[in-house]
């Protein structure tokens, strides 16, 4: 263009922004097989969130423990009646409640502890970096399931305000590792020279110039974390070590159909489906955040 | 008149495994207000050390060392304390730094990034910060800088990046701006076009500047005053015509050597034989020794001083008091050894 000094002949104004949010929702809405699993995995949460709404039944109620058990899937119950005549149906809607919102909330306390420990120890580094990092690497050597397992039998009818912390607080190792690479490739980059050139004090530059570029890694991390805990979940309360009776669970309705799973098929089919949808469509969104971030 | 910066025998060491580097070692020069002095040399003779040892942004197991004095506005900032330190940098004395795409942090808006050195320094809301970046980011020519402020890093190119730089360098109006090799990344044209506005800005506003570069074209260009290092320390220091008319040091004949000049039809451009010494280890008399075109071995050895060669034209060479070896130019000794050594 004439007139038009060289070093403006650049992208027009009016590009739309490219935030690292705005790039992971692009990539999740570019792939087809994100796109259903993101509409998946949406109608799962709508249903986990209306669940007092969708549930025909109360998910606890025992009805009619004689004659109302063992029922097989019908009209009245599309996915059968339990032992206890409770209506799988129901407990598996409300288990969709229980089972993302402790894989949500013990993953937000995972990326709290993750992110916090890896941050410090990468942008102190030297000495202290050494010491946490060896900590770390005490407790990634127990196996994360084994480390509930202990928790769990030495302290049995735990709340599960008190089983999301403790599946949040084993869950974490992994991703401050990788928080505190990033942050240790990051701490010298020149615009992080630069900010403390220009007066940043460290909690500002950690802060505002290093974490929201670990947003990606993050974003990865959660996505998956959340699937891991509710595999984990639904594990331990199928060891009958997770959530409480009566309150229904994907893991312990698989539990109590467990012993007659030939005769009560559908007491583990339908929740056990429901886990499995859930789990892929979050692995599937997690690896399309990753193949964009990484692609960077 | 005591000037704006006064740096008096500054030692930065870099204490490693591989033993004491002395990048800069005993440097001593003024900035006068308003005044723009260049430091020139090549890559690890201390210049960017000098230049981040004055904002304390030295890290670790570099330390600056006892006895060495960097006055600025007749504070001595070696012993500030570093909160202190952090209200002058880059409200007092900024920096602009070399490549434009990597000090700038890829996630934030431009706009956000240079309203963020308002909101550290300044003490005002994000709306007024935000509103005093785009007008400087006008001030530094950048065109429709309302739209371009809310852009990313990557959406522009190395020369509106570099007037970002500027922009976040200058939004406090410091009375200091270091410029590491501002334009060493752009393209010659861009270069002039970025040099021209520091120049313009640097009359509208009075700051002095410091440019830090190994190009003697833009020392011409922009300062009044040249200091050229070598290994660590001062090693010719004069006005830029003294320098070009007079130039003392044979490290200071070598860098004018190695420029190309229009209408000078040489084959090749002259270069100055081998690199500089590891600072580990420099050399104990004068450190120019065995890249030098003049040298000759005197009984001594001793590190020679700075001598007094024209007014205010300083010289570290022992040809000011033996000029009769200029007459007889040899091979440097670098040469002869690296047929073996190297």
């Amino acid at each position: 263009m004439p007139g038009q000094t060289p070093d403006s002949a650049v992208t027009d104004p009016a590009r739309p922004r490219h935030s690292p949010l705005a790039l992971g929702v692009r990539a999740i809405l570019r792939k087809r097989s994100s796109r259903i699993a993101l509409a998946v995995l949406g109608v799962i949460v709508v249903i986990a969130v209306l669940a007092p709404l969708l549930a025909p039944y109360d998910p606890s109620a025992q009805p009619d423990i004689v004659s109302g058990k063992d029922l097989a899937p019908s009209l009245a119950h599309p996915f059968g009646t339990d032992p206890y005549s409770r209506d799988v149906l129901s407990r598996v809607i409300y288990g969709a409640r229980l089972s993302l919102t402790i894989g949500i909330l013990a993953t937000l306390v995972s990326l709290t502890f993750g992110v916090a420990y890896g941050a410090v120890s990468g942008y102190l580094g030297g000495f202290t970096d050494a010491i946490m990092m060896r900590f770390l690497d005490a407790l990634l050597s127990i196996p994360r399931l084994l480390l509930l397992l202990g928790v769990l039998v030495a302290w049995p009818h735990l709340s599960i305000g008190a089983l999301i912390v403790f599946l949040g607080l084993t869950g974490w190792f992994g991703l401050s590792r990788i928080v505190r690479g990033q942050v240790l490739a990051l701490k010298h980059a020149e615009f992080v020279t630069a900010a403390e050139a220009l007066g940043a004090s460290r909690r500002r530059i950690l802060v505002r110039h290093l974490l929201p570029n670990l947003v990606s890694p993050i974003a990865v991390a959660a996505t998956l974390g959340i699937a891991h805990v509710i595999v984990l979940e639904a594990g331990l309360s199928f060891l009958g070590i997770g959530v409480p009776q009566p309150i229904a669970s994907w893991g312990n309705i698989i539990y109590d159909g467990a012993d007659q799973i030939a005769r009560l098929w559908w007491m583990s089919l339908f929740p056990g489906l429901f886990m499995v949808i859930t789990v892929m469509t979050l692995n599937v969104l997690g690896e399309s955040l990753r193949d964009v971030y990484q692609r960077r | 008149m005591t000037p704006l910066l006064s740096i008096r025998d500054l030692r930065t060491y870099f204490h490693t495994e591989a033993g004491v580097a002395r990048s800069v070692d005993g440097v001593s020069f003024d900035i006068g207000e308003g005044e723009t002095v260049g430091i020139v040399g090549e890559s690890g003779c201390g210049k960017s050390v000098t230049a981040l040892s004055i904002l304390r942004l030295i890290q670790p197991p570099g330390r600056i060392e006892p006895g060495s004095r960097i006055e600025f506005e007749g504070t001595d900032l070696v012993t500030l304390d570093d909160e202190a330190m952090r209200r002058v940098r880059g409200n007092r004395i900024s920096m602009i730094f070399q490549e434009p795409m990597s000090a700038l942090n890829p996630v934030f808006s431009i706009g956000d990034q240079v309203a963020e050195v308002m909101r550290i320094h300044g003490g005002v809301s994000r709306r007024q910060a935000w509103d005093r970046a785009v007008e400087t980011l006008a001030l530094t020519g950048i065109p429709s800088p309302e739209e371009r402020a809310k852009q990313y890093p990557h959406q522009l190119s190395g020369g509106m990046r570099q007037r970002v730089l500027i922009a976040m360098a200058l939004i406090m109006k410091p009375k200091l701006i270091i410029a590491d090799e501002p334009t060493t990344a752009l393209d010659v044209t861009i270069q002039a076009q970025i040099l021209d506005l520091l120049m313009q800005l640097k009359k509208e506003f009075g700051t002095s500047i410091l440019m830090i570069t190994h190009d003697l074209g833009v020392i011409a260009e922009v300062a009044e005053r040249v200091i050229v290092m070598y290994a660590g320390e001062v090693v010719e220091h004069a006005s830029v015509s003294e320098l070009f008319a007079h130039p003392h040091h044979p490290y200071t004949e070598g860098l004018m050597g190695s420029m190309p000049h229009i209408g000078h039809d040489t084959e090749r451009l002259n270069v100055i034989p081998g690199t500089v010494p590891a600072p580990t280890h420099w050399p104990t008399g004068c450190r120019f020794f065995d890249r030098c075109r003049y040298s000759w071995d005197r009984p001594e050895n001793e590190h020679p001083p700075l001598y007094d060669v024209g007014t205010n034209h300083q010289s570290r060479c022992h040809l000011a008091v033996e000029p009769q070896h200029r007459n007889q130019p040899h091979e440097p000794l670098v040469i002869r050894e690296g047929a073996g050594a190297a």
